[in-house]
This record gives structure tokens, C-alpha cells and sequence, in this order.
């Protein structure tokens, strides 16, 4: 089958970076080409390649066997190409249907051809996002529902070829099916679907061909389920990896660190018990918006109205801020590193201090905040922080370093309690690994570590004991052999018991 | 971090502004280039200085406090009349209590802000309106009785070695704020604050807090640059503060501090004020109509802008 588009000895350099070298690289009409490869290995300067965000320094891009450019967006869009990106593009303050819309063929004077809509709400049901009203603001909606939306505003656009960069990252298991299920009818029409994700499990599911990227290169391409999980792993990183996931504690689980009794919010989740001992990372799974996130901001004090009792080692504590939950020994590693966790354009420095900021005595930088250097220092090293220098600004480094800062700020502050939202969506394997080392380390000396995760592979694999949301309560508790992703999913969409 | 040249630049366009200015204003008259039009010059960007250097501090927030004019004439009202009293303890108050007054406005300011998290636009625009509405009532729409006291006419008229005295406040002024912004948490928290608020909350910043000092610092400005003027002219007049609100934004973001927030030096600010004043003092000489002044006051301010747009991605 002769490929819709191709790309021959393509490269892209930034100054004297290169992001990309010689790459030979094409998609076939009517398959799902899944690109794998850690952050910096070039998958998203492929992606803005072809869909005309930028211009190759070497090379030719062909569509349908005819070299062609792409000085702009809109060229690529014109000729089929259409590429929803990793950072969601979506207005803020618009509707979810404007939003959908915005761009659409048939819509650049400002009319709205008849049955847009209605076909637009269509694709949303189909893929799960009944919930989501037309006339709902972006503000409103979670990063899944964002998501979605994301991905309707993309299938609006009838691609030829279709890029999903991470769009799936902050979805549930059963909203991916549901995407699938569309992208597979899409496949048997004859679009050509490329499918950028970090989870092992949905590429196995949905990809026809696999090519893996390393340090700017196409390292190799191959039919899907004929190599294992840890012959694609060594292909990405380039050596051999240990286990993703370290093996649990074997150890006792310890004393209570974290005791959460009939803690509710009205119209957020409803008499939540939750306890954090020693020695064992407890997982939170459930949909998208059954109260688990809500529930781990109030535990940071972030939602007002907040009923219930939070003792931290024993002694209870009134939070009603982030800044009476640090001093408490609670740190917090939000959901969206990039408007949440850190501040891109000040320094890797700064961004460290941040949350230590108050503990400087007499409100001065220059004395001490009784954070010993030396414990960042270990923190970077630990997780191989690849960085310029502490001057550099946070943005100009790939996501996953991002998010090490986003850890390192707080867990310099030595806290007693790590609450992480969904903390390796979007991050390549080698620093999921070592993000997840680190939690079991942090978790046998002593920190509890609660992970609210859309990942099921964490859940099962990383956590000791797994509490599912559904409908603003825990539907289950689940640890030891019961602790299945069947499990899992079903509680997850309250269904009583799976076995 | 970032070269020599880049880390310096915001100063750097303001102050060849003001070589350029000199230099032209020295083609036509030698005078420009004497220590005594020099001197005067900085004397009088003294009083915009300040005024100015607490517009930055709001903007660094990615704030804006529209009640300079009457703050400032507030200020200066209160502390002209009391100096004037011709009781000794009220004239002994009479710079403190202007100072205070300042500091209460920039207080109101703080609450709609940060407590009621109301645009600053609208709440200060909302709160000059009744600064004004008080001073009216006051002085029944006449302007107001009294006269600056010793100590204010000695520092905003009088000079130290040859220095004016005025430049040397606004050089120590100054140094505290850069101290603030370098030394102290709430200089980091104000960058911070400017360039995420929700992730400086997230990271356990005191946002509220930072934001009231921030604000009552812009008042307590204000109400400095107003007895410095009141001590200039030996008087509060009404409207006294109206010319120094566009100014004072235009020093500051000339200097190169985003009006977005969370990005500027107060270096920049210095050289903005200077420049400005220089341009102010060119037009007057050249008898340039003062509707072509608000023009080109306009204009600079947009060209500003304009360089530190948005990017699209």
C-alpha cells in the first residue's frame, strides 16, 4: 500500500540542537501507526513536521508520492492533516460547541453550516462524553472531559491523517475504549491514524505498527505484538531497564501517617475514611470527576467547605489552606505541572524555593529556610535531573524534568504526606521508572504516599491498596490478589462486584 | 541564565532614549547639557520616581492602581492642612498622617483585590472616584487651605552638596524596593504571584498577603510622590495628582516591566522615569501643544506594548 504521507532523510534542527535527523518515516492509509519513544526523542517534532507547524532543515515531506510544503497549520489541515496536540489547545472562556467549531471547515465567515452541531454532540456521546453539554464553558470541564472535546474538535475536521499526541493521557480505560472504537471505524474507512502515547497497554490495544524514536532518530519499525513490552522498552532508551514498576514492600506496613475520617464536601464526595500508613502507597482510581480529585484538593486545603477530621501522626489538624497543609507536612503535587505545579518562566531555582518560601526567617532569601542544600542536591541527583543550571527557566526543560521539580519542591521540605494527582501523565518510561522508585523509597522511610491515578497499569502494578471512586464515595477497597485492573474497572463504574 | 546584554536591556532602551533626547535638545539649546538643567531634571523625575516605582510594584502582580491622582492629592491635602493648623501636635503629624493615608487607600485597594477579587481596574478606577468625591466635599470645591511644612519644602526643594535633595530620597527609596525585590520573600512571592497566582497559592504562598502589602506600597508611594509635590509647590491643589497616573504607568513600562506582570527590573523603571521627564521637559521647551504631548505620551505607551505582546503558541 503506497503511503499518504512520507517523509524522506527529513531534519530539523533548532540552532545547534538537532531534534531531528535523517529520518525516514510514512503512514499508510487505513492504519494505526503507534510512535513510541521517551520525552526529547523527537515524536513531537514529527507530529508539528507534518502537521505544516514547522519546516524540516533537510528532507522532503511527501503526501500521496508528490513532495510537498506545509508552511502552516491550516495548509496541512487543508490537505487532510489534522493533529490534536499534547498541550490542549482549547479557549477557555468559549463553549465546548464554539470551541468544537472554531476553524471547522465551512465555518471561516462566521456561518455555522446546519447539522454541525447536532453532529458534534453526536461524537461526543460516542465517545463517553454524554456529560459534557455543548453550551458548558472549557473553564468548567476537567482535563479528561478537555480532552474529549480535543478529540471531537479533531474528527469534526474529517482528516485523512489523524495525530493524536497524548490524547489519550488524562482519560479513563473505559473513555479510551470508547475512543478506540471510533478511531477503528476511522481505520476501516481508510484514515491513516498516528498515535503518540506513553501507555504500553493502549498502544497494544489499538496499534497495527509500531516505530520507536530515540535521541532524534527512527530507530525501528515493526508489525504491533511482535516484540514484548521489554524489547520496545531497551529500544527506547537504548539499554536494558529494570522492571518498570520495583517490587513492593516486602517489609511491614507501618504506623498511621495520614487519618482522614468522615471527611465530605457537599457536592464534591461524601464521608470519605482514608488511612496512610508507613511503608505503602495508597492508589485512588475511579472515572474522571467522581470526587477523588476534589477530595485530595481538600485534603490540601484548597476547597472551602470542607467537613470532617484530618490528623496527620496523630494530631488532628485544621486545613484550610495549602499553606496550613505544608506546615502540617502534607505536600501536593497538582494535576497540570505546567499552570499548577511550577511557574515556566522563572527560574529552576526559584521554582524550588517556592514552597519553602515561608520558611525563610524574618522573610529574608538570603538567611536560611532550615532546608539543608544538601537535600536538593540529593533529590536531583536521585532523579537524574537533566538541567542547564539552577538559573535556567523551568520551560526549557522536556516534560519530564518538568514534573522532577515539581516533586524535588516538596519533597525537600521532608513532608510527612505526599499527595500526587496523576503525577506521570504525559512522561516518558525512563522517568515514570524513576518517579515510581522513588515513591516506593519515600514510602518505606516513612512518608505515606497517596497517588490518584487514570492509569490503571500504576494502580495495579505500584500501589498496595487501591480506594475507587465512584459517584463522590469509595465503591471499593482494593489490595492484595483482589487488586486486578478488572477489579478496578468494574468498581470504577459501580458495579458491585466483578467476581 | 541569559547574556549581559539581554539581562540589561530593559534600562538600556529608556536611557539611550534619554542620550538621544539630550542630545537633541543640545542642538538647539547648549543649556540642556549643563549641571544645572541636569540636576533640576532629576529633581523633578524625583517626584514621578517614586510615584512610579509603586506602579510597578501593582503591575509586577499583573495589577494596576488607577487611584494614584488622588491619593497623591489626598495625601497632600491632608498634610498641608494639618502643617497649616497652627496646633503643634497636628503639625507634627502632618507627614505621617499623609503617609497614612496612603497606606489606608492602599489597604481598600488590597481588600477588592485580594479579599472580594475584584478586577484592579475597576475597584481603584472606583475608589479614586471617591477619593475625589471626599476631597471635594471637604474643601466645598475650592482649593484647599494650608501650607507645606519646613521639612517637606526642604526635601523636595532644597539641595545636599549640591545634590537635590528630592533625587536623594527617591536613590534611597528606591534601594529599599531592590532590596524587597531581591532579598526578601515577598519580593520573590511578588514575581511569583505575577507570573502564576494559582501556583504560588498551590506552593503554599500567603497570595493574599502579598497582595495587600503590594497594594498599600503602591499607596503609601503615591502619597510620598504627593508631599514631595505639595512641598515642591508649598500647597495642595486640586486634580493635583492628575498628570502623573498616565506618567507614572508610562515610566514603568517603558522600563520594560510587563504589564502582565511577573517580568521587569526596577532599573528599568529609573531609566523609564527619566526618560519620560526628559521627554516632558523637550515638548515644554520646544512649546509643543500639550494635546500633541497626551498624543505622544499615548503613543510611547502603545509602542511598549506592542514589543511585549503575547505570543500565539
Amino acid at each position: 500500500m503506497s503511503a499518504f504521507v512520507a517523509m524522506k532523510g527529513v531534519s530539523k534542527l533548532y540552532g545547534a540542537t538537532k531534534a531531528l535527523t535523517g529520518v525516514d518515516f510514512a503512514c499508510e492509509p487505513g492504519q494505526i501507526h503507534a510512535v513510541l519513544g521517551e520525552n526529547g526523542a523527537g515524536k513531537s517534532t514529527l507530529m508539528k513536521l507534518m502537521s505544516g507547524v514547522i519546516q524540516p532543515t533537510e528532507g522532503v515531506i511527501e503526501l500521496n508520492g508528490t513532495p510537498v510544503t506545509l508552511p502552516s497549520p491550516r495548509a496541512a489541515q487543508a490537505a487532510g492533516i489534522v493533529c490534536m496536540f499534547q498541550e490542549l489547545s482549547l479557549a477557555a472562556d468559549l463553549s465546548v460547541g464554539e470551541n468544537i467549531l472554531l476553524g471547522a471547515p465551512g465555518t471561516g465567515w462566521g456561518f455555522l453550516p446546519r447539522g454541525r452541531l447536532a453532529r458534534a454532540r453526536k461524537l461526543l456521546d460516542r465517545i463517553g462524553g454524554e456529560a459534557i453539554a455543548l453550551g458548558a464553558r472549557i473553564e468548567a470541564l476537567t482535563l479528561g472531559e478537555r480532552q474529549q472535546v480535543e478529540i471531537v474538535k479533531a474528527l469534526m475536521r474529517a482528516p485523512k491523517l489523524l495525530i493524536l499526541d497524548e490524547a489519550t493521557s488524562a482519560l479513563t480505560s473505559t473513555i479510551v475504549d470508547k475512543v478506540f472504537d471510533v478511531l477503528r471505524e476511522l481505520k476501516a474507512q481508510g484514515v491513516a491514524i498516528l498515535f503518540i502515547s506513553h501507555r504500553f497497554h493502549e498502544v497494544e490495544a489499538i496499534a497495527d505498527r509500531v516505530s520507536v524514536f530515540r535521541s532524534g532518530q527512527h530507530i525501528d519499525s515493526f508489525a504491533a505484538g511482535s516484540r514484548s513490552q521489554a524489547q520496545i522498552i531497551d529500544l527506547m532508551i537504548g539499554q536494558p531497564m529494570d522492571e518498570l514498576f520495583p517490587p513492593r514492600n516486602a517489609g511491614d506496613i507501618g504506623d498511621e501517617v495520614l487519618k482522614v475520617e468522615g471527611l465530605r464536601l457537599p457536592g464534591g464526595f461524601e464521608d470519605i475514611n482514608l488511612t496512610a500508613r508507613h511503608g505503602e502507597i495508597v492508589g485512588i482510581g475511579g472515572l474522571d470527576g467522581q470526587g477523588q480529585g476534589k477530595f485530595l484538593q481538600a485534603l490540601f486545603g484548597i476547597m472551602k467547605g470542607v467537613q470532617g477530621r484530618i490528623e496527620v501522626n496523630g494530631v488532628p489538624r485544621s486545613i484550610t489552606s495549602p499553606r496550613d497543609a505544608a506546615s502540617a507536612g502534607i505536600a501536593f503535587v497538582p494535576e497540570d505541572r505546567k499552570t499548577e505545579g511550577l511557574i515556566p518562566n522563572m527560574s529552576i531555582g526559584e521554582n524550588l524555593q517556592l514552597s519553602a518560601l515561608s520558611r525563610f526567617r524574618g522573610g529574608l532569601i538570603g538567611r536560611g529556610n532550615g532546608i539543608d542544600p544538601a537535600a536538593y542536591d540529593a533529590l536531583i541527583a536521585e532523579l537524574e535531573l537533566k538541567f542547564a543550571g539552577l538559573d535556567a527557566p523551568v520551560s526549557s526543560l522536556s516534560g519530564g524534568n518538568q514534573q522532577k521539580v515539581a516533586l524535588i519542591k516538596w519533597l525537600a521540605l521532608a513532608p510527612d504526606c505526599l499527595l500526587l494527582l496523576d503525577p506521570t501523565r504525559g512522561i516518558d518510561v525512563k522517568t515514570k521508572a524513576q518517579i515510581y522508585r522513588l515513591m516506593r523509597r519515600l514510602s518505606a522511610q516513612g512518608m505515606a504516599v497517596v497517588l490518584l491515578s487514570t492509569d490503571y497499569d500504576e494502580l495495579v502494578n505500584l500501589c498496595d491498596r487501591v480506594l475507587v471512586f465512584y459517584n463522590g464515595q469509595i465503591a471499593r477497597s482494593l489490595s492484595g490478589d483482589a487488586l486486578t485492573p478488572e477489579a478496578v474497572v468494574a468498581a470504577s463504574m459501580g458495579v458491585a462486584d466483578a467476581a | 541564565m541569559m547574556g549581559f546584554a539581554k539581562r540589561h536591556a530593559d534600562p538600556l532602551i529608556p536611557l539611550i532614549g534619554c542620550v538621544l533626547l539630550i542630545g537633541f535638545g543640545a542642538l538647539f539649546f547648549p543649556k540642556f547639557l549643563t549641571a544645572t538643567y541636569l540636576l533640576q531634571q532629576v529633581q523633578i523625575a524625583a517626584f514621578l520616581g517614586v510615584i512610579a516605582t509603586g506602579a510597578m510594584v501593582v503591575i509586577l502582580l499583573g495589577q494596576i492602581d488607577l487611584s494614584i491622582p488622588w491619593t497623591l492629592g489626598g495625601a497632600a491635602i491632608i498634610s498641608t492642612a494639618m502643617a497649616a493648623s497652627g496646633h503643634t501636635a497636628l503639625e507634627v503629624l502632618a507627614i505621617p498622617a499623609g503617609l497614612g493615608f496612603g497606606l489606608l487607600v492602599g489597604v481598600i485597594n488590597g481588600v477588592g483585590v485580594a479579599v472580594f477579587r475584584i478586577p484592579a481596574m475597576v475597584w481603584t478606577l472606583s475608589v479614586n472616584a471617591m477619593l475625589l468625591g471626599l476631597a471635594v466635599i471637604n474643601t466645598g470645591g475650592f482649593n484647599p487651605k494650608g501650607e507645606a511644612s519646613g521639612l517637606m519644602i526642604a526635601v523636595a526643594t532644597k539641595t545636599t552638596l549640591g545634590i537635590p535633595n528630592a533625587a536623594l530620597l527617591w536613590l534611597a527609596y528606591g534601594a529599599g524596593v531592590l532590596w524587597l525585590f531581591r532579598r526578601t520573600t515577598f519580593g520573590r512571592a511578588l514575581f511569583a504571584i505575577g507570573n502564576s497566582e494559582k501556583a504560588s497559592f498551590l506552593s503554599g504562598v500567603n497570595t493574599t498577603r502579598v497582595i495587600f502589602a503590594a497594594f498599600a506600597l503602591a499607596g503609601f508611594s503615591s502619597a510620598l510622590g504627593g508631599l514631595l509635590l505639595a512641598g515642591y509647590a508649598n500647597q495642595a491643589y486640586q486634580s493635583m495628582g492628575d498628570p502623573y497616573l498616565l506618567p507614572a504607568i508610562a515610566a514603568v513600562v517603558i522600563g520594560g516591566t510587563s504589564i502582565l506582570g511577573g517580568r521587569g527590573s526596577y532599573a528599568g523603571t529609573v531609566a523609564g522615569t527619566l526618560f519620560v521627564t526628559l521627554l516632558t521637559s523637550v515638548l515644554s521647551v520646544f512649546q509643543i501643544d500639550p494635546a500633541w504631548r497626551q498624543i505622544l505620551f499615548g503613543a510611547i505607551i502603545v509602542a511598549m506594548l506592542l514589543t511585549q505582546r503575547r505570543r500565539i503558541m
